[in-house]
């Protein structure tokens, strides 16, 4: 949902978009504007946020204000209002600088709790006033705003070099080196971590987002693509996979979630080129059409057959232990018969 | 999605003093809940806590009663001897809930915990109070029909998911947390709140209290879950309940009732309850209580069927708890939960 529109770039002309005080964007033109994107339920305690703006508003021109849950002074635009969406930036805490003429100078996406990098602040300074600026004039910045008493100039660099919460990815590459010495960067939430799964009875070790699911661990990183993503919100049963014998949505499992267990795949059910009972019995009772559910059901039918619950249930206790696996093809008397003749088996 | 860090949690202490003060943590368990929310972007955590490794699975007899770790699963909760036999109500609502992948997944402390199934929450183009305070609600005068009859608010008008949080409220269990501030007590009743001018709320816990167990206290009654949905299994409830009857010979000692699928908590009936207290169960006095029990049902535009629903599924519970009436499945399997579909037909009862 977050990308239909593809991101504008510094440098692009941002095109016209309708403002929350009923102006709109090319009214606002001839001033340099700061658009601050924000969620409506802003934490209050980011306040500071808010003095940042409100000075960068005071230097550069005119914020563009919108938002009851407002505190005091800042304002942000919803983050999630049509703008937001325009801007490509739905969903995203986001800071944009517009030039006089309303192209995009600076675009920051502000991740919660991320700390600023002072090089990136000069990089946004930069991009909207290309004035060249020298290390001392940005330590003495950063000094001034601990003892107060400075220059309009300096304050906007120092109050940005202690905001905590920017950072501009597209930009910072330009950004000179000149800068303040960056610290080593606080934000590592995005940082791959060493996960290590054991799958069909081998191990694999990866570096993985901690965001991926198990699910995409399978198929993207691994290429076991037997396994299906049909829903990916736990809906339809096509991923299904064994956790330590047990039947288990691999969308819904973090892949770091899932080291230390014993994970089985579609891919892991034969034993070698004989058939698993359930995969045999599919076969032979036709009990697909298009195939794309047929791992997850596989898989779910297996553990079924597996389960001292489950194991020796009637069809209509099958349908019930089956029903978190949807068929669009609705193969479902086929797959009851075959599960039934692999419960005989 | 957004990024997020990822971190195992070493203890319970460790996991709570690390929730506790980042406001941007969450716990995750089996993440059947979190890991959907993660992935609509309706939860933004900057920090997850993994908790499933905590050694919180237990499920053990106490007090006269089942104490069961937070971590236990919801399969493993469910066929649990002691509470198939004893609280079936609980075992009813696990088993007709989710699917058997979501259920080998998903936990004690998670399943009741679970966020509103309301459309417009996980819409992010959609206004929603719950989701983002201040935002509005767009269920009302929306599409409302699986909204609430009780105690909604000018804010919010969505109901709670959980089937076994039902049966936990007409129980009486107890959850068991430990939080910044130490341990403490819930009783289950008490642990969701109404929506009021807080609808991001959900429970009373506080950020970074985690629950460590849910107690069964002794019961020596009978207890029921039913549920009626869209499609005869793998739905959330349009409407349920749950009754735990204590009987004294011929009659009801003491009645707990808890509606489910009307509220942005499990219903307690205290009406109905206390109209039933010392009586001779019939089909006549249930019908009363049944009334009494929606009497003070406030529909939104598109739920008011869930009144007569919800009449009519209370009478039938009532009717097969007390007896009168055969339930329609084995007791504490999702055949004896589910109205319509797949109940009636077991050829092998567990
Ligand atoms: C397709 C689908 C259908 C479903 N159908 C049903 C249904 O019919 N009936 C029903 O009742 N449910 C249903 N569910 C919901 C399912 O039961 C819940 O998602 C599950 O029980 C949540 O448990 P979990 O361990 O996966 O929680 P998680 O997703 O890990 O966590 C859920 C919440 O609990 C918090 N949490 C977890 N553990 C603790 C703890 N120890 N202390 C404090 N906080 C904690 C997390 O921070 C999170 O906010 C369905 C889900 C899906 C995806
Ligand atoms: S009913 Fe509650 S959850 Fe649904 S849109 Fe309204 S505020 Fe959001
Ligand atoms: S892809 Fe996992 S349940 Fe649909
Ligand atoms: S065979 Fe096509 S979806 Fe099941």
């Amino acid at each position: 949902m977050h990308n239909l529109v593809s991101a504008l770039q510094p440098g692009d002309t941002v095109p016209n978009g309708p403002l929350p005080d009923g102006s709109t964007l090319f009214e606002r033109r001839g001033r340099p504007i700061i658009l601050a994107f924000a969620p409506t339920e802003w934490d209050p305690a980011q306040a500071h946020q808010s003095a940042i703006f409100a000075r960068l508003s005071q230097e550069f021109g005119s914020g563009v204000a919108f938002a009851e849950a407002a505190p005091e002074a800042w304002h942000s635009l919803d983050y999630r209002g049509e703008l937001a969406i325009h801007l490509g930036v739905a969903g995203q805490r986001a800071l944009l600088l517009l030039d006089e003429e309303g192209v995009l100078r600076w675009k920051t996406v502000v991740e919660p709790g991320q700390d600023i990098r002072p090089g990136q602040v000069l990089a946004a300074l930069q991009a909207l006033r290309p004035e060249p600026l020298d290390a001392p004039d940005l330590a003495a910045a950063s000094t001034e705003v601990l003892t107060g008493g400075m220059s309009r100039r300096t304050f906007v660099m120092a109050t940005l070099a202690a905001a905590a919460l920017l950072a501009l990815p597209s930009v910072v590459a330009a950004a000179p080196e000149t800068a303040l010495p960056s610290p080593p960067p606080t934000d590592n939430r995005s940082a791959m971590l060493p996960v290590e799964l054991n799958i069909n009875g081998k191990s694999h070790r990866l570096q993985l987002d901690p965001r991926t699911a198990l699910l995409d661990a399978l198929r993207e990183n691994l290429h076991l693509t037997g396994t299906k993503k049909g829903c990916d919100h736990g809906q339809c049963g096509a991923c299904t996979v064994h956790l330590d014998g047990h039947s288990a949505l691999s969308c819904l499992t973090l892949a770091v979630m899932a080291q230390g267990k014993a994970i089985t795949t579609i891919e892991g059910l034969a034993k070698g080129d004989t058939l698993h009972p359930v995969q045999a019995a599919f076969i032979k009772h036709d009990a697909f059409q298009c195939g794309y559910c047929t791992p997850g059901q596989i898989m779910s039918a297996s553990a079924l057959l597996a389960d001292q619950h489950t194991r020796h249930g009637s069809a209509v206790e099958i349908r019930e232990a089956m029903s978190g696996n949807l068929c669009r093809c609705a193969a479902y008397p086929n797959i009851i018969a075959a599960i039934q003749e692999a419960q005989r088996a | 999605m957004h990024p997020f860090q990822y971190q195992r949690a070493e203890s319970g202490d460790q996991a709570v003093a690390v929730v506790a003060k980042n406001p941007d943590a969450a716990f995750i368990a089996g993440g059947t809940s979190q890991v959907d929310l993660l992935k609509e972007g309706v939860h933004q955590p900057s920090l997850l806590v993994d908790v499933a490794g905590l050694p919180l699975r237990q499920i053990t007899d106490f007090e006269g009663g089942v104490r069961i770790g937070a971590n236990a699963t919801n399969t493993e909760a469910a066929y649990y001897p002691a509470i198939q036999a004893r609280y079936p109500a609980v075992s009813e609502a696990l088993l007709a809930g989710a699917s058997v992948q979501i259920r080998n997944m998903a936990t004690m402390a998670g399943n009741p915990l679970q966020r509103t199934r309301c459309p417009y929450f996980r819409d992010l183009d959609q206004p929603c109070n719950k989701r983002t305070p201040g935002s509005g609600c767009a269920a009302i005068g929306g599409y409302n029909h699986v909204h609430a009859l009780f105690g909604a608010s000018a804010a919010c008008v969505a109901t709670h998911p959980s089937d076994l949080a039902v049966a936990l409220s007409a129980l009486d269990a107890r959850v068991q947390t430990t939080g910044p501030r130490g341990s403490r007590t819930i009783a289950f009743p008490d642990l969701h709140r109404l929506p009021g001018t807080t609808p991001h709320l959900d429970t009373v816990l506080e950020h970074g209290e985690l629950i460590t167990s849910i107690d069964l206290p002794a019961f020596a009654g009978r207890s029921h879950y039913l549920k009626v949905r869209e499609r005869a299994s793998y739905a959330y409830a349009l409407a349920s309940c749950a009754v735990a009857l204590e009987m004294d010979g011929a009659k009801i000692k003491r009645a707990r009732i808890a509606l489910g699928g009307v509220a942005h908590k499990p219903w307690r009936a205290t009406p109905a309850e206390a109209l039933l207290a010392g009586q001779q169960p019939t089909e006549k006095l249930f019908q009363a209580a049944a009334a009494a029990a929606f009497a003070d049902a406030k529909p939104l535009e598109h739920n008011a069927y869930k009144i007569p629903m919800g009449r009519n599924l209370l009478v039938r519970a009532l009717l097969e708890t007390s007896g009168l009436q055969p339930l329609q499945g084995p007791a504490g399997t999702a055949f004896a939960a589910s109205v319509g579909g797949m109940a009636g037909q077991v050829a092998t009862p567990n």
